[in-house]
């Protein structure tokens, strides 16, 4: 079977090799985006089992990130995994934001930073195994 | 006179007497006995008022004269020596012939009224000092917005108000406010409660809670409308304040939480490095650690910075030397990064006066800023960062423009406000608004032009005169402050 694939989004370099490196490491073939922008591009084409992103990006956020994927037919099922180190946004604005939105499915799971790397890879495959296999 | 006529003449609860044309008292009832005595015969200036010739104005002699009535407002004195104030009318005596042959005198007593009347003025008078004395900003607006009365406090904030519309006063506007409480009050006749800004006449904002009622005619018809106005703007500050430390605490946690991440990346790198034998992983990880704990220190200064709103200590500054140290601190950290840093100095840059530490804090955190949008750009082979100083009277200009992500206009608006941040989870929102507020303080300012994709550029202008801030420390709005 095909490595699991995931795509990463955030806007700090660091972070970025950090999740790439240990997530290849474990065995995940990884992309990664600067924005959401960017993260909708790279969705179309490497068709990702999975999203882990940021909440706050430049331009639009995390979760217009989301948003947008669950409206979207074809990008609707997957699996998108937020992280933040503002556990207060995502009670208080997240919340609210995800409310207005209430047709969605919310995210598949949230982590928080700083990121405990065994949580992250149990996120990761109880999400991707739910997750159906993108067609390629 | 009859009998029964003689008896309601002497029954009459008011003194009355009847006067001959040379002032002599003819005739008097039983309460002018009682109070002035058996005084029929003696001159009425007299009798009344202890005089020895006849009062000016005497009612007695218009009445001759004109054959009219007459009333008055007098002031008498009795058996006792006491002070009584009278309304007098007089009317004519005539004979057959229609002769004036004498005139009677009807006074009433008006002690009781007089009272009242001295306690109604004492009240207004009163009601008036209360009115003035008040320590809110008071007026009286009419129907069109004109200001009928203001208060002693609102008239030294605001200047001589009376006639002027009340939003030209108020707000220095040329048109009436989209939300007027006093239309509403006129309106409706409600009372209304709401919160403004306004602008003294020296133009300080003032933060207010105004409230508005209708004065009302005898008919209920709402004639005017009065305001009172609260300076509630320390309370804003301090709300204000108190907004700032609590978003502080979110921040600061916020940044640490975002900084610990890209730590522990580091040390995974060094340590997975270390562990598959792959060396340019540990360098690779080991410069992580070094930045994440450079931004770690560089957070805690800005924090400090914050938290310790001190005074500027302005001497001369070389400003050519000062950019010359700045750019070669940085050499190193744009090295690493792939990008081109420069600095241009102009020929004419010398001394500017300003406080070293704090200037430098802040160009040291335009280039971060702008190391910072280079490397989040993935889309340009190449980046650069320049730095320029010049001379460009009254100002000595400090430019930091680079070619990195750019910033869309919403970003544009909100980078001087505290705890914005564009760069996620790694920016702490602290270190534009410390800028501004650097450059503010010196009484200069920052411009910023930036497009997303293309870069950004800032000027900072310091005054070349050392002079204080021209902005007075404004309010926002508790909304106003981006969390994010």
């Amino acid at each position: 079977m095909d490595a699991r694939r995931v795509l990463i989004v955030d806007d700090d370099p660091d972070i970025v090799v950090y999740l790439t490196s240990f997530l290849e490491d474990n065995g995940y073939e990884t992309r990664a985006a600067a924005d959401g922008a960017d993260a909708l591009a790279v969705v179309a084409e490497f068709r990702p089992d999975a999203v882990l992103t940021d909440v706050l990006l430049p331009g639009r956020s995390g979760l217009d990130l989301l948003v947008t994927l669950r409206h979207d037919r074809r990008t609707a099922d997957l699996a998108v995994v937020v992280m933040t180190g503002m556990d207060q946004v995502l009670q208080d604005d997240g919340h609210s934001y995800l409310t207005s939105h209430a047709d969605i499915r919310g995210p598949d799971a949230v982590i928080g930073k700083p990121i405990d790397p065994h949580d992250l890879l149990e996120v990761l495959e109880r999400v991707c195994a739910l997750s159906p296999v993108p067609a390629r | 006179m009859t009998e029964r006529y003689r008896q309601y003449f002497e029954e009459m609860p008011c003194y009355l007497s009847v006067h001959d044309p040379s002032f002599r008292i003819i005739d008097g009832n039983q309460r002018f006995r009682q109070d002035f005595g058996e005084r029929v015969g003696d001159f009425c200036y007299r009798v009344y008022k202890g005089r020895d010739e006849v009062c000016d104005n005497c009612p007695v002699a218009a009445t001759f004269a004109t054959g009219e009535s007459h009333a008055s407002e007098q002031t008498l004195i009795n058996l006792r020596g006491e002070q009584m104030p009278v309304m007098v009318h007089t009317t004519p005596v005539r004979n057959d012939g229609g002769e004036v042959v004498a005139v009677m005198e009807m006074h009433t007593d008006i002690r009781v009224a007089k009272r009242l009347q001295d306690q109604l003025r004492r009240s207004q008078e009163k009601l008036s000092q209360l009115f003035e004395e008040v320590p809110c900003y008071i007026s009286v607006q009419g129907p069109d917005r004109v200001i009928l009365h203001a208060n002693r406090k609102f008239r030294e904030t605001f200047g001589p108000a009376l006639g002027e519309h009340c939003y030209r006063v108020y707000k220095h506007r040329d048109e009436q406010c989209l939300y007027c409480p006093s239309q509403q009050a006129f309106k409706d006749g409600s009372v209304q409660r709401h919160e403004e800004v306004v602008t003294s006449a020296w133009g300080e904002k003032i933060n207010v809670l105004c409230t508005t009622a209708p004065i009302r005619n005898a008919a209920g018809e709402t004639e005017a409308v009065i305001e009172m106005s609260t300076d509630i703007t320390e309370i804003r500050k301090l709300q204000s304040q108190l907004t700032s430390i609590g978003l502080l605490v979110g921040s600061i946690s916020h940044g640490i939480k975002g900084l610990l991440t890209g730590l522990d990346g580091g040390i995974y790198m060094v340590n997975s490095g270390f562990e598959k034998n792959r060396p340019e992983r540990v360098t690779q990880g080991w410069e992580m650690v070094q930045r994440n704990v450079e931004r770690i220190r560089s957070m805690v200064l800005d924090i400090l910075y914050y938290a310790k709103d001190r005074e500027l200590e302005v001497a001369d500054i070389d400003a050519g030397k000062l950019a010359a140290e700045i750019t070669e601190s940085f050499q190193k950290r744009a090295t690493d990064q792939s990008v081109e840093l420069s600095l241009a100095l102009d020929g004419d840059v010398r001394l500017v006066p300003g406080d070293a530490k704090a200037v430098r804090a802040m160009l040291v955190n335009l280039i971060e800023n702008s190391l910072d949008a280079c490397r989040a750009d993935g889309h340009k082979p190449a980046h650069r960062v320049r730095f320029a100083v010049r001379r460009s009277p009254p100002w000595m200009e400090f430019e930091v423009e680079d070619n990195g992500i750019g910033m869309d206009q919403e970003t544009r608006e909100k980078i001087f406000s505290l705890f914005f941040s564009s760069k996620g989870i790694s920016g702490t929102g602290l270190g534009l608004f410390i800028s501004n507020k650097i450059a503010d303080k010196h009484g200069g300012g920052i411009e910023v032009d930036s497009e997303p994709g293309r870069g950004t550029r800032f000027v900072v202008r310091l005054p070349l005169e050392a002079r204080p801030s021209t902005h007075p420390e404004p309010v926002p709005p508790a909304d106003a402050v981006a969390t994010h």
